[in-house]
């Protein structure tokens, strides 16, 4: 490509800006609020000299995970929404709006209240859930004969979340001793996560990272337009598949591990976009950046904006990214 | 069509009144027709007067005004829109209601009941105004005039989300009941708070059904037969948000009874709005109480919202009538 020489500098400008935001954001978020005290120097003890003091171990065993697992979620959701946004070629796709979301919760849930149901681990169950609404919305959009209607994608996609979450409430209803316990995973909650789920996002976090840049490419000449990537031998059905199969494992864990965060897919690639344009082999890494950086401040204002009582961060995210989506149904143009 | 129109409209108040005295003797308690009968005309014999007066008989029939009042509002927001995907929880009235609603509690947590209808027409009203002027200022497409509305209403219900975790202590269960469109604990005080309000609505919204019959030929032909289209269009616009709002104050948001309301009664009756406006509030009235009977029944003594399950048949119509709309969409 014929580069020009400001766009290198401008692009490593934002990505030092970004790295510091997350660094910031990352310190915010592991040292404010709770009821124990903890600052800057216990973290620097963490870090340099361990010892088995509490409020080290409430840094080291609740707050770190904590925040690893805000970033990791950014990152997650951030490539889950780049993926369907690649392959719908729609602003408005992310893994809420389409119902995959809620899918992979109602997946989730038909595993915990009929354990013997598939013989699938709650997780498979979620990503299944997550694949199976994914399909669902496509179809009905018209996704599978290959022309997919903008506007039908997103309101199917609504209708079949709606589905799938009057389903999950429902089994609400059923059982009360999964009720009580849920009313704040339904919004989205992180303050109860360790580091066993840690490590497991961590992991998804790293397979999604390479999936999405082996992708990149196919997802770059899916912008071309559907008939352009079939010219350039790029059969864009396959793209299509392997873009919900990467959404929907994306989604489906972070769903399992944090309940359903919504908006966080959708409004991660558009701030993304908005810095370092529209090549994914960029936007990739730069969306995961972005991801993290943004989960972590959510996570630090979850513990400030209403301290000492935590607001969940699926709320905080919901706060930020309803008005944006309405935004972006008010702006983005009529036609595809 | 006068002969169907008759017939369709005394089955459907028959089913109504067989759906009701159901929605009475259904529940952890059986209660016999007999029963009933002797309960609600004082005759002589075996009664049930603490269940069915305080209990099933307001709840019963705040279902029908309420169900009777979202099937009218939806009725009147997909023709004026000319758009078969609208209906008050989806262009996001009902969001913006129980949002106010949620406000209302949380400032003045000792509000009289008879001022939450009030506070939830205010939230309704404001949203209204943001959805019609936008359909008014520029041309949009139905499809994206729905997408407006369900972002709109995806702005209220996080403020209700942040609103419901961050102050969740006792006093707030209720609402949370309350939000999944629930008839639990509905008494006579809430039927008192609405039905006059909801009845006269109504009533006005048959009455000037017509008018809709002649906005629909299109603004030109209405105005040359005059009438001044862009009044009335906000007259029927504005009973609509009402009619959605006070029910949302005392059922919650219940989602998808104008939806699917509207175009029951179109399958059956045809599109003439002074036929298809009554069959339409039967078919809604109907629906809600034959929601909440189910929901008392599934599994007796829990009751599952009869929000939860006008959401499960209604979103999969929702999406039938989203395939079928073809020709309408992207205009």
């Amino acid at each position: 490509m014929t580069g020009t020489k400001t766009r290198p500098s401008r692009k490593s400008i934002v990505i030092l800006l970004l790295l510091l935001a997350l660094i910031a954001g990352g310190i915010f978020s592991a040292i404010t609020g709770g009821r124990s005290d903890t600052g800057i120097t216990q973290l620097w003890g963490v870090i340099f000299t361990p010892d088995s003091s509490l409020p080290q171990s409430v840094l080291r065993d609740i707050r770190l995970p904590r925040t690893f697992s805000a970033a990791l979620l950014g990152v997650n959701l951030g490539l889950a929404g780049l993926a369907l946004q690649a392959i719908t070629r729609n602003p408005l796709a992310s893994p809420a709006i389409l119902g995959i979301n809620q899918g992979a919760a109602l997946g989730l849930t038909l595993s915990l209240i009929i354990p013997g149901l598939t013989g699938l681990s709650p997780d498979a169950m979620a990503v299944a859930g997550a694949m199976a609404a994914g399909v669902l919305t496509f179809a009905i959009a018209g996704g599978l004969r290959g022309k997919m209607d903008s506007m039908r994608l997103i309101l199917g996609g609504v209708a079949v979340g709606a589905f799938a979450y009057a389903i999950v409430r429902f089994s609400f209803t059923l059982d009360d001793e999964l009720a009580r316990s849920v009313v704040r995973w339904t919004v989205g909650d992180i303050g109860y996560i360790r580091w066993p789920q840690t490590r497991w996002l961590a992991i998804w976090a790293l397979a999604g990272l390479l999936c999405s840049f082996v992708l990149a490419q196919r997802f770059n000449l899916m912008a071309l337009g559907q008939a352009s990537a079939q010219g350039l031998g790029s059969d864009p059905r396959i793209t299509l598949l392997l873009g919900t199969i990467l959404a929907a494992a994306l989604a489906g864990i972070s769903v399992s591990v944090a309940g359903p965060i919504a908006f966080v897919g959708l409004v991660v690639p558009h701030i993304a976009r908005i810095g370092f344009g529209a090549d994914h082999r960029i936007l990739v890494p730069a969306t995961a950046l972005t991801g993290a950086a943004l989960m972590l401040l959510a996570d630090g204002l979850s513990k400030w904006l209403s301290a000492p009582v935590e607001t969940p961060i699926g709320v905080i995210a919901a706060l930020i990214g309803a008005p944006w989506f309405l935004w972006l149904t008010l702006s983005t143009k009529e036609s595809r | 069509m006068s002969l169907r129109f008759g017939i369709t409209l005394t089955a459907l108040t028959l089913l109504c009144i067989l759906a009701s005295v159901w929605s009475i003797s259904a529940g952890a308690v059986q209660i016999s027709t007999a029963e009933i009968i002797n309960t609600l005309f004082n005759l002589d014999g075996p009664k049930q007067e603490y269940i069915i007066n305080r209990s099933r008989l307001p709840r019963t029939l705040l279902a029908l005004v309420t169900g009777g009042a979202l099937a009218l509002s939806g009725a009147i927001i997909q023709a004026l829109l000319r758009n078969p995907l609208a209906s008050p929880k989806i262009i996001g009235i009902n969001s913006g209601a129980a949002l106010a609603v949620l406000l209302g509690t949380l400032f003045f947590p000792d509000i009289a009941l008879r001022w939450l209808p009030v506070i939830a027409a205010i939230g309704a009203i404001a949203v209204a105004v943001f959805i019609f002027a936008l359909a008014e200022l520029r041309p949009i497409s139905p499809a994206r005039l729905a997408l407006v509305g369900i972002a709109v209403g995806f702005t209220c219900d996080a403020g209700v989300d942040y609103i419901l975790v961050t102050a969740s202590t006792y006093e707030f269960s209720a609402p949370l009941v309350w939000l999944t469109g629930s008839l639990w604990a509905r008494g006579w005080s809430h039927l008192n708070a609405v039905w006059p309000a909801l009845i006269a609505l109504s009533a006005l919204c048959l009455l000037l059904s017509f008018r809709l019959d002649l906005i629909r030929l299109g603004a030109a032909q209405a105005t040359g037969l005059g009438m001044n289209v862009r009044l009335e269009r906000l007259i029927l616009l504005g009973l609509a948000t009402l009619l959605a709002a006070l029910s949302v104050s005392v059922v919650g948001v219940l989602g998808f009874v104008g939806l699917m309301s509207p175009h029951i009664a179109r399958k059956l009756v045809g599109g003439v709005h002074r036929g298809m406006l009554p069959v339409a509030m039967l078919t809604g009235m109907l629906l809600v109480v034959l929601a909440d009977a189910t929901g008392r029944v599934i599994l007796p003594p829990i009751e599952v919202s009869a929000g939860i399950l006008t959401a499960i048949f209604g979103a999969p119509f929702f999406i039938f009538i989203l395939l079928t709309s073809r020709s309408e969409d992207e205009t």
